[in-house]
């Protein structure tokens, strides 16, 4: 009696314990979010940034992962700015099909010709980190292809909070260098450790602005 | 260092002072120093002995304990394998003996039959041959040339009469003979029969016979066990070692086996269970992988049990036979359906890679596919044979284990034996190097001691040695 007493003790912990160990898969998964400038000189760099998010972070993606496509426009801090939204399904074969559908609509994106006068990329950066909060995800990264040369609109203000980029790895990508750059090396530097000092300010885990297409997989697997 | 000079400005004179009123006072406190030293050492060098003793006899006691493990395990070992032969004793006449009246009573029976044939050909007696002489007689008559008409007639008549009664004769003799081969030739396969018989028999003795012997050389080990002399000791212990390091191997690749297994199956249960939800760290899916994994090797020690080559459970050892058929059967089929799920598994993840390489190579811009389709058959034939195939190596994971458990009690006793004893050697050379420096701290203050002791020799006459002695 006294033994089946213990029995049905011990049964009843390792229960509790299997039940209490139970854990979301949200801890697992990477939420990641491509910030697209379509402003001025850089809209021309539209199809080669969706030949970089397609070539290197789709395939990087695995089951319950989550990629935002987000455009830099005049006004960024829009829902509307959200260009396109994909979950990987658990099933491997939903998860293939989900990511060819994902890329007709990249584009799709690449072939419009939208284009805008100013470069909000605070406002971007401020719906991405909304957008990656809400997915609760495990790993949030944010990936900028832009010049990261902001011009806000009259009127339009952005300042972040002092939490706003907490948890998210951030990564300028094919920042490209605008013809006064060229001439002087400095302002683009400058550009960027300002960039730098105002995301780490803003409780960013990390910044990189000298990744390269080849590295994101790498880098997707470090933050992982 | 100058805070304690009693002249801060004549440091010479001030440590002079320090180190002459040191040594007046260590000189007139040396009795009572000697003492707080020496009780120290014996507290420290003496206590730390005295664990040391401790540890050695429990160090004795542990080994007593393995001692008694090993003649013990081997003793049921000794008596489960004398079981199992008389066992298979029983068995064997019970199926043998069930049958020997039958083989008796064919025995019998061809004795008998050849008995028949023999006096069979006893009867048959062939007529005598003696009318070739007669007819010779007959011929050589002299009456034949004598010219008596009616002798020479008589004489002819009774040669062709004697020629007819010679060639009847030899007609039954030949008859007989002929019946007396037919009766020979028909007991030449009753003779291969009785020879046949006495071959079953003679297998039949050979099995008693050698069941027998290894009864006897079982019963030597039981009765050598249960002396329990310092060789069989040894014996044993070496040989639960080797036991330990084979299986331990045995177990490690097997690891890796299931590895394989695991990661081959681990893809395509992601298709199969809904792996948005983990447990410890772990996907859904990977849990179920493991669980098919394990269920093979669970599998696998039934199938073991009932086969009677392992003897993990003792419940399964006492089952009726007909309980174990059973079991074995339902082991075999659980087998073969895993091996089978495990084999389309492996045709689905190779499905899965295909397409996830497609897909790679069309979202990188890539516009026909690579690799050949013969290349990927072989591929998924390979994977699906090893999918078949790897439960049932997995299956003979029961095998090692139970040598595994058998052993593992032992080596770990004799790995514990060797921990306790190296911590005790640790303890006793502290307790020595305490004792040492004791011993050189107490002739180091009597070194810095010495003038005034000389002093004190001189004028009390008495040796300070001498002294601290009382």
């Amino acid at each position: 009696m006294k033994i089946k007493r213990k029995l049905a003790i011990f049964a009843l912990f390792g229960t509790v314990f299997t039940f209490s160990s139970c854990s979301d898969n949200k801890d697992y998964e990477t939420a990641i979010c491509a910030l697209t400038d379509i402003s001025g000189t850089y809209a021309k760099e539209k199809k080669n940034m969706v030949k970089i998010i397609k070539a290197g972070i789709v395939p990087k993606m695995v089951p319950g992962d989550t990629l935002f496509l987000i455009a830099i426009d005049s006004n960024s801090y829009n829902d509307k700015n959200i260009k396109a939204k994909l979950t990987l399904d658990y099933r491997p074969s939903k998860a293939n099909d989900q990511r060819l559908q994902f890329a007709k609509t990249l584009d799709g994106f690449a072939n419009e010709s939208s284009s805008s006068k100013y470069t909000d990329i605070s406002g971007a950066m401020m719906l991405c980190s909304g957008q990656l909060k809400a997915t609760e995800a495990g790993t949030q990264l944010m990936f900028i292809f832009s010049d990261m040369k902001e011009e806000l609109k009259p009127g339009i203000k952005r300042s972040f909070e002092k939490t706003e980029f907490e948890n998210i790895d951030i990564a300028a990508m094919n920042v490209i260098k605008l013809d006064a750059d060229s001439a002087n090396p400095e302002i683009f530097r400058k550009r960027i450790r300002k960039w730098e000092k105002r995301v780490l300010d803003h409780s960013a885990k990390s910044w990189d602005a000298d990744l390269s297409p080849t590295d994101i997989p790498d880098y997707i697997d470090e933050r992982k | 260092m100058s805070d304690f000079y009693i002249w801060p400005d004549m440091p010479g004179l001030s440590v002079t002072v320090l180190v002459v009123g040191s040594m007046i006072f260590l000189y007139l406190a040396r009795t009572p120093l000697h003492l707080a030293l020496d009780s120290l050492n014996d507290g420290i060098a003496g206590g730390l002995h005295k664990i040391s003793d401790w540890i050695n006899g429990l160090v004795e006691k542990m080994r007593e304990k393995n001692r008694k493990v090993l003649l013990e395990s081997s003793i049921a070992d000794s008596e489960q394998k004398i079981a199992q032969e008389f066992k298979k004793v029983e068995s064997s006449y019970i199926k043998h003996l069930a049958d020997y009246p039958k083989l008796h009573l064919k025995l019998d029976e061809s004795i008998s039959k050849i008995d028949e044939d023999y006096k069979e050909c006893g009867q048959a007696v062939p007529e005598a041959p003696g009318w070739n002489d007669a007819v010779q007689s007959i011929a050589s008559i002299k009456g034949a040339a004598s010219n008596d008409r009616v002798i020479e007639k008589m004489l002819k008549e009774l040669h062709k009469s004697a020629v007819d009664g010679e060639k009847q004769a030899l007609n039954e003799l030949r008859k007989t003979a002929s019946q007396r081969h037919k009766v020979l030739s028909s007991m030449a396969p009753i003779w291969k029969k009785i020879l046949k018989l006495m071959g079953t028999v003679e297998t039949q003795v050979t099995h008693v016979i050698e069941t027998t012997r290894k009864i006897d050389k079982y019963m030597k080990d039981y009765n050598s066990v249960l002396k329990g002399g310092e060789d069989s000791i040894d014996m044993l212990g070496s040989k639960a070692t080797k036991l330990f390091v084979f299986s331990v191997l045995v177990i490690v690749v097997a690891g890796f086996g299931a590895f394989v297994n695991f990661n081959l199956i681990a893809l395509p249960m992601s298709e199969l269970v809904p792996a948005g939800n983990r447990v410890m760290g772990m996907q859904v899916s990977d849990i179920s992988a493991l669980v098919i994994v394990t269920l093979e090797i669970v599998l696998g020690i039934f199938l073991m049990e009932a086969l009677g080559i392992t003897n993990i459970f003792p419940q399964v050892g006492s089952m009726t036979s007909s309980k174990k058929k059973l079991l074995l059967y339902a082991s075999l089929l659980g087998l073969f359906f895993l091996a089978s799920v495990e084999a389309a598994l492996a045709v689905l993840r190779e499905h899965i890679a295909e397409t996830n390489a497609a897909t790679t190579q069309a979202l990188a811009g890539a516009t026909e596919a690579t690799g050949g389709a013969g290349n990927s058959q072989i591929t998924v034939i390979g994977q699906a044979t090893l999918g078949f195939v790897l439960p049932w190596i997995l299956a003979m994971v029961a095998v090692p284990l139970e040598m595994l458990i058998e052993s593992a009690q032992h080596a770990l006793y004799k790995f514990l034996i060797l921990i306790v004893l190296l911590v005790g050697y640790v303890i006793r050379t502290i307790g020595h190097i305490v004792q040492m420096i004791m011993k050189t701290l107490i002739h180091i203050y009597d070194a810095y001691i010495i003038v005034p002791a000389k002093i004190g020799e001189m004028i009390t006459g008495e040796s300070s040695v001498a002294s601290r002695k009382k």
